[in-house]
């Protein structure tokens, strides 16, 4: 029987008087792509740092395929990579050199790092740009340099935090052939993003607000949970239009600068809405729920709204990438 | 792991260092200074006073040692920019232990020292100092304990700090009085030493390296501590200043910065 990938219990972490975790249970299974999702300030941060050994717990237990990240913190590092939200490699050295000092701390002599280090490289499609200085290189490049990195020991699990943060989709996109390979191989991949199209890779989603997770479940699971479908409103007074439809039962989410309303039959209330609604109605959009929709329904803030690559203003289709079934 | 964990700060810091190999050069700059200008002014003005022997060679150990304590200072204050650049997160959650990183970086900061000690020793023969093999070798061996002092000193104050911007207060306030304290520039034995000033070398670590090797150089008639004292005394520093540079990254567990945490002094 393999040791599941995480096992999280009953974690708790307080910084002072702050409560970052409020009591968290999670399961991963080994080769399980798994999403951890939450408004800045949720706790993702901390979570991920817990399991990473970066900080220890104030309660609770946390294991890594079958280590706890305390008592057993070597062991737990040896078998894991980890991408971090910012970049982790010396960029005045070359790709080349960041690697091979990876695989001298993991322990590997000289002669098998050096060989460690061109085997990654080529296997991302580095090869060429490995002898230049990291700070030389595309963002693309530089971010696949990172996850080359978390490979140097060939882990079993990555953790990759907010990993695309910043790079163009078609960067991002590359980034996520590779991980989605990695993945392939058995690998369980443990991440938390901003992106909407990355969240949908997962096998399984927890969503996590103010350090207690509120929902877990796959992205179908979690979309269907909103039971029917979804209308977006744009309307010239959006707190008068949202008390208006208060008064008549509907709980409308205010997004950013749009309504969401869930509905089991969008299509065939939303004429009848549109001729009473007393604002001025300047967009209207009926869907399928999105894991935006259901993030926004369970927290009440947008999903990508708070991500730094977000346009102000959550444009509709914007490059938040908001992916639609 | 230790080993190996030492070796991989060893090799990352001397790659950095030969990217910035001309500082080497430009290190030559401020013991040239020292060495040329002030030991030619001082020197001349004063005669021959100086234990009989010439100026120039009597301070050219003091500079040496200067120049190798500010290289040494300056290899450990890469510590406050590892923290800000994003490498050594890599290092916290690799499986090197924490006092690896402190012993690495004390390791990489004498190696630094040693050769910019190097790169100013031939000034040596243009200052006048009469050389032997004897003496040659006597001073290589004590350029390598100074450099180990000055290197664990630096790290153990550089690893309490986040912030480079203290680094000019640290550097008025801390190495310039060892430096001037330690007799690199004036004989401590001299009957005309003040006696406060004869007290406060025996507590620096920078006289005793500095006494070390100009005895080495010019012979024991120069020195002020005896070598039985200097030794065990230095080998003392080093270890008590290594353990206090330890000390500060074992405590790096739980707060992600090895350690410090903004400006402030941690005992």
């Amino acid at each position: 029987m393999f040791a599941p990938a995480v096992a999280v219990a009953g974690l708790v972490k307080r910084y002072g008087e702050v409560e970052a975790l409020r009591g968290i249970d999670l399961t991963v299974q080994p080769g399980e792509r798994f999403a951890l999702l939450g408004p800045n300030g949720a706790g993702k941060t901390t979570l991920f740092s817990i399991l990473a050994t970066l900080r220890t717990p104030t309660a609770g237990t946390a294991r890594v395929l079958g280590r706890d990240v305390v008592t057993e913190r070597d062991a737990v590092r040896r078998a894991m990579g980890i991408v971090f939200q910012e970049p982790a490699i010396e960029q005045r050295l070359s790709g080349r050199d960041n690697l091979l000092l990876m695989g001298l701390l993991y322990g590997l002599p000289s002669a098998a790092a050096r060989k460690r280090a061109d085997e990654i490289l080529g296997s991302l499609g580095l090869a060429e740009a490995a002898g230049r200085p990291a700070k030389n290189l595309s963002g693309g490049q530089r971010r696949k340099l990172e996850l080359a990195r978390a490979l140097v020991t060939d882990p079993q699990i990555l953790f990759l935090d907010e990993a695309t943060l910043g790079l163009d989709v078609d960067a991002r996109r590359g980034f996520w052939t590779h991980v989605r390979t990695l993945a392939a191989a058995g690998r369980t991949v443990f991440f938390t993003t901003h992106y909407m199209e990355e969240a949908e890779v997962a096998d399984r989603i927890a969503l996590i607000d103010a350090g207690r997770i509120v929902a877990l479940d796959t992205p179908r699971a979690l979309k269907a949970r909103l039971g029917g479908g979804v209308i977006r409103l744009q309307t010239d007074d959006d707190a008068l239009a949202r008390t208006w439809l208060a008064e008549r039962g509907w709980a409308a989410e205010a997004g950013g600068t749009e309504l969401m309303l869930v509905h089991a039959d969008p299509a065939a209330v939303l004429p009848e809405l549109l001729r009473h609604l007393p604002v001025k109605v300047r967009r209207a959009e009926v869907h399928e729920p999105s894991l935006d929709d259901v993030f926004l329904k369970l927290t009440g803030r947008g999903f990508a709204s708070e991500g730094a690559a977000a346009p102000a203003g959550g444009g509709r289709g914007g490059p938040n990438g908001r992916g639609r079934p | 792991m230790m080993l190996r964990g030492i070796y991989a700060i060893v090799v990352l810091d001397m790659k950095r260092f030969w990217l910035d190999r001309a500082r080497l050069v430009a290190g030559l700059a401020q013991p040239l200074l020292y060495l040329f200008v002030l030991g030619a002014g001082i020197g001349s003005s004063m005669g021959g006073s100086m234990g009989g022997g010439a100026y120039k060679p009597f301070i050219f150990p003091g500079v040496l040692g200067l120049s190798q304590l500010f290289t040494a200072t300056f290899a450990a204050i890469t510590i406050v920019f590892d923290r800000q650049i994003g490498f050594f997160k890599a290092v916290l959650v690799s499986p090197v232990p924490r006092p690896a990183i402190a012993l690495g970086k004390i390791a990489a900061g004498a190696l630094q020292a040693y050769l910019q000690g190097l790169v100013v020793l031939p000034f040596a023969w243009l200052a006048g100092v009469p050389f032997s093999f004897v003496s040659t070798v006597a001073l290589l061996g004590a350029m390598a304990l100074a450099s180990v002092t000055f290197s664990a000193l630096g790290v153990a104050v550089a690893a309490r700090f986040t912030s480079t911007t203290v680094f000019p207060i640290v550097s008025n306030a801390v190495l310039l009085p060892m430096f001037f304290l330690s007799g690199a520039l004036y004989p401590l034995k001299s009957p005309t030493t003040p006696h406060w000033m004869q007290v406060a070398a025996h507590l620096d670590p920078v006289a005793y390296a500095v006494d070390l090797m100009r005895g080495a150089l010019l012979g024991p008639n120069y020195l002020f501590f005896s070598p039985w004292l200097s030794l065990p005394v230095l080998a003392g520093m080093i270890t008590l200043l290594t353990w206090l540079a330890v000390r500060v990254f074992n405590r790096g567990e739980d707060d992600s910065s090895l350690g410090a945490t903004n400006f402030n002094w941690r005992r």
